[in-house]
């Protein structure tokens, strides 16, 4: 019987993915505590039930079923995502929430990350697809970049940033050649390059003409990525003046974040002072002055990570980084050993899109990254996003389950 | 099937893990970093969001006479504050015209306050009268935020000003914030003036501090930490004043309507036990806040009252001075009390004149300051050189800083080769500019305060003390009075010498033909020189110094009178009164009436004709 479960059952996934949960709802009624603690927690765990279901039906779905109806699942959801675009209202200046029930929200672009990533996987382990063929790699990325131009038009950067990076990996897997991959960086270089004044751009588009030319195959190829890096790069330049002053404050302010303490910069300074205020044991939950006396915006959504280092300290923090980098390896480890290649490019995929928000939250915390508004899995506050990953652990474990078939 | 060979590749897998602990690494390393390297840093940090000091101000020191009078005392003193988040913006003109403040400085006040805390009270104004805080307490309903918080102001008890003596405190002003030390803040009073300024350190105790946690809005929500780091203020310390309370109100009263200074001291130990310049003003209107329209009245009025003459005017000492030339000739041997020279009324230098106003005849030194003869000191001057004169008015401390307590002072000017080399050229001085400083004209300055430490020397037999108001400093920690420790230097005269010199100045107030006559006092026997400063400008400085009693000297004196002629006539007779209200207690004589100073008095003086 033990042998059996740990044949078929993903009792790592699940527990790491339990551990976060608790932990996640831990820190929203921390973050809370003062604010209305009582209702957002227990929306929070109604939340997490929801989300176990989801994870349930996630892991025991057929996997050939799953796989069928991975393209239909795709096309609803972008149909969705145009609605809300049109229809939708906002919050915090973006419009991707619409109204599924009084009191709860829904985030479709949440779950578009997965309908996304199961698509992309459905396309790729299709026969006589090969990314070596322009036509297939074309479409590859097109099946990524619609959902991601509707996300980043409501306009939501940091989410349409997470479809951007999880293709990499994705296609990584998938087999694209080295020069497919440096094609696709080095515009992403050059683009961020662009945001940094003229020297940082050029320092980059050098790097990136040196990542061309080191995974040239031929040299028309490479000198096409070439200029279509520094169309993109000066592109990038002209639509960074007409992003939100919101984004553009954000991205300014990482540049420099002492700046602004007390205005742009006042997130990511406040933030680095409770975390680091922690120390080594955290200053005991519910303790965290910076937490308690609310002088983290949005603290229980995109800055959750620094309640847990405030009141949990290196211990803590540590133990949900290591936690997360279980969840990462194991996801590797799932598509390493899947036969089927749906699930194989499925598991990066999804392992892809955790690590991502994973880097670009927690690095943001700690003053690594720009602010880029996205939640930590399973901690930040926020029933979309909950349900949506929890919702990826099933599939992860069916993955698991069903590795042995083709 | 997937056709590309490197599909889930064994080394691609490999890549990604490495990628996934490259990632582990980089985030582990950045949270070592904040938690533990940056830890203490961030923990202050934090510490400072969330907790707010309110300061409970000390009470300053008092300030005691040499009997234990109560000279300077602490009374209460209102301040508005306003609360920025619960005031009103629609009662600015409301309150501004109850504080009489302008509009726009009273919101510019409030904006500060504001980035600070909104929810703290900040001080709009401080020590207001009773007719502004009856009409804030009028308006409370429609002033919300608005309250008033009881602090300290200085109260002067006795009739004694000694305004600039005692000096004030101000508002710290951004200069002094940026090099003074961390103990001062915005708003805070400082002392800038006398003993307010000299001793501010001991004065103003410690300020107490009542933590308070507060929320990212700047609410209070609790004390922190139940007030275990609550510190309470200290009290400042005393100062025990060697001042006689007394004698200043009594010399100011003399002094009231002259323009200038009396310094009396003890020549025991160089205390001040008097220190007056004139005009003066009103210390309490220091006290707490003064009205930017008085200030400006003070720093403009042409009599310039703020001003300090007892230790900032440097003026021409005149004859007072020639004890300084007796004491080198007679010390360096180069005459004796048989040395005489036969004055005839004048002087001829080169092709100068010098002319005494009186023919003296046959004087020796003794005589010759009994007699004030310019004749004898000009050709003194000559046999002694310059060299020896600057050297004898150093070692009596002139020419420097006496490092007084008792705030700003002037070094004054003393003359030397080397000074005329640099003002005039090497060899184009002559010998003739010595013979006025001879007389103590010319380019010689001294102060009130240096003088009565030369009169305090010449009568204690020749120890130069530095000049202090403050004996004793009260610990209110301690409970101890700690003694303030007061250097001196020697002059090096040898009692012979100090004995001529000392004969010579008691023959001026004592003898039939004596300069300082009217310093006489009844009972006791009195020594002093009295002196004359030209003054270009307008008319004669009058100086007079003087001690007694002539065998133990309890106090010596200088003082100087603006414009008003002959030293023997207005300052001899106001330091006379001083000595015998300090020697006795009281005036054995009948109290005259302060003389008005008649314009156009007679000049009688010994001058020097060009």
């Amino acid at each position: 019987m033990l042998e059996y479960l740990k044949e078929y059952f993903d009792y790592r996934a699940l527990l790491i993915c339990l551990g976060l949960v608790v932990v996640g709802l831990l820190s929203v009624y921390s973050a809370t505590y003062d604010v209305g603690a009582a209702a957002a927690f227990d929306k929070q765990l109604v939340w997490a039930g929801i989300g176990l279901v989801a994870l349930v039906v996630a892991a025991i779905f057929p996997l050939k079923a799953l796989q069928r109806i991975s393209l239909p699942l795709y096309i609803v959801m972008l149909g969705v995502l145009l609605v809300i675009l049109v229809i939708g209202h906002t919050v915090a200046g973006s419009k991707s929430w619409i109204g599924v029930a009084r009191g709860f929200g829904g985030q479709p672009s949440e779950f578009a990350k997965v309908t996304t990533v199961l698509a992309l996987a459905a396309f790729l382990a299709r026969t006589a697809i090969s990314l070596s063929n322009p036509k297939h790699l074309i479409l590859a990325i097109g099946i990524v970049a619609l959902p991601m131009g509707l996300v980043l038009a409501e306009p939501d950067l940091g989410t349409s940033v997470v479809f951007f990076l999880m293709l990499l990996p994705v296609l990584y897997w998938a087999g694209a050649s080295n020069f497919v991959l440096a094609a696709i960086l080095a515009p992403l270089i050059a683009a961020a390059g662009a945001l940094f004044g003229t020297l940082v751009f050029l320092v980059s588009l050098v790097i990136s003409g040196a990542l061309l030319y080191a995974a040239r195959q031929n040299r028309f190829a490479a000198a096409v990525a070439f200029a279509l890096t520094l169309a993109i790069g000066l592109s990038v330049q002209a639509v960074y003046e007409r992003l939100p002053a919101y984004q553009q404050k954000r991205i300014s302010t990482y540049m420099n974040p002492a700046s602004d303490q007390k205005g742009a910069g006042y997130n990511v300074y406040q933030s680095k002072v409770a975390i680091g205020s922690g120390g080594f044991f955290g200053k005991g939950y519910l303790q965290g002055t910076q937490t308690q006396l609310n002088f983290i915006p949005e603290q229980w959504t995109d800055f959750i990570f620094c309640v847990l280092g405030e009141e949990f300290g290196f211990v803590g923090a540590s133990i949900v980084i290591g936690l997360f980098t279980g969840l990462l390896l194991h996801g590797v480890n799932v598509a390493g050993v899947s036969k089927n290649k749906f699930a194989s490019v499925a598991s990066i995929g999804i392992t892809g899109i955790f690590g991502v928000h994973v880097l670009i939250n927690v690095g943001m915390s700690m003053g690594l990254l720009p602010v880029i508004g996205i939640p930590l899995p399973f901690l930040s506050y926020g029933g979309s996003a909950l349900v949506a990953n929890m919702a990826m652990v099933g599939l992860l474990m069916n993955f698991y389950s069903n590795r042995k078939e083709h | 099937m997937i056709h590309d060979e490197s599909f889930g590749s064994p080394e691609r897998r490999r890549t990604l893990t490495v990628v996934v602990l490259l990632m582990f690494v980089l985030l582990m390393l950045r949270l070592y970093q904040l938690q533990l390297l940056f830890h203490v840093e961030l923990d202050k940090k934090s510490e400072e969001n969330s907790v707010r000091a309110l300061t409970k101000d000390p009470v300053r020191g008092y300030m005691y006479d040499r009997y234990g009078r109560l000279l300077v005392d602490v009374g209460p003193s209102y301040s508005v504050t306003l609360v920025p988040a619960e005031f009103e913006k629609q009662s600015t003109g409301l309150l501004s015209s109850i504080l009489q403040m302008e509009p726009k400085v009273l919101e510019d006040r409030i904006a500060r306050a504001r980035t600070y805390s909104p929810f703290l009270p900040a001080r709009m104004k401080r020590d207001v009268d009773m007719k502004t805080l009856a009409a804030i307490e009028e308006h409370l309903p429609v002033l919300t935020g608005v309250s008033y918080q009881v602090e300290s102001k200085r109260i002067y008890p006795t009739l004694a000003r000694a305004s600039h003596l005692l000096g004030y405190r101000r508002e710290i002003s951004d200069a002094q914030l940026s090099t003074a030390s961390d103990y001062y803040r915005p708003g805070d009073l400082v002392g800038v003036a006398g003993l307010e300024a000299h001793y501010e350190s001991s004065l103003r105790g410690q300020r107490g501090f009542e933590y308070v946690s507060v929320n990212s809005k700047g609410q209070i929500i609790g004390s922190f930490e139940d007030g275990r780091r609550d510190k309470i203020a200290k009290e400042g310390f005393d100062l025990l004043l060697s001042i006689d309370g007394g004698l200043q109100a009594f010399a100011e009263s003399l002094m009231t309507n002259y323009s200038g200074a009396l310094v009396a001291m003890d020549p025991s130990d160089g205390g001040i036990l008097a220190f007056v310049s004139k005009p003066d003003y009103d210390p309490s209107i220091m006290s707490g806040v003064t009205p930017a329209d008085l200030w400006a009245e003070l720093q403009s009025n042409s009599e310039k009252p703020l001003f300090n003459r007892a230790s900032l005017t440097r003026y021409p000492p005149g004859s007072a001075f020639k004890m300084v030339l007796a004491a080198a000739a007679l010390q360096e041997g180069i005459i004796d009390e048989n040395y005489r020279i036969n004055c005839s009324g004048g002087f001829r230098f080169g092709n100068r004149t010098f002319t005494d106003l009186h023919v003296h005849g046959s004087v020796n030194v003794v005589e010759a300051i009994q007699r004030s003869c310019n004749v004898f000191f000009y050709q003194l001057m000559l046999k002694v050189g310059f060299d020896k004169w600057n050297e004898y008015g150093r070692r009596f401390g002139f020419g420097q800083a006496t490092n007084t307590d008792t705030g700003e002072e002037t070094t004054g000017l003393l003359p030397s080769a080397e000074y005329y080399d640099s003002r005039y050229g090497k060899g184009k001085w002559t010998q003739g500019f010595l013979i006025s400083l001879a007389i103590g004209q010319g380019e010689v300055g001294v102060s009130p305060l240096q003088m009565a430490r030369y009169a305090a020397a010449l009568a204690n037999g020749g120890i130069v003390y530095r000049p202090h108001a403050v004996e004793f400093i009260r610990n209110k920690e301690t409970n101890k009075v700690d003694p303030v420790r007061h250097d001196s230097t020697l002059v090096g005269l040898s009692p012979h010498v100090m004995g001529l010199i000392r004969e010579g100045m008691q023959r001026v107030v004592q003898a039939p033909g004596g300069t300082g006559g009217m310093a006489r006092i009844h009972g006791v026997i009195s020594a002093g020189k009295t002196g004359t400063a030209q003054n270009p400008h307008g008319k004669d400085h009058a100086w007079y110094i003087g001690f007694a009693p002539f065998d133990n000297p309890k106090i010596a004196v200088a003082v100087l009178l603006e414009n008003s002629g002959f030293g023997g006539a207005k300052a001899a007779p106001i330091a006379g009164l001083v000595t015998e209200r300090y020697l006795y207690g009281q005036l054995i004589r009948n109290v005259p009436k302060a003389a008005p100073a008649k314009k156009g008095a007679p000049k009688t003086i010994t001058q020097v004709v060009q």
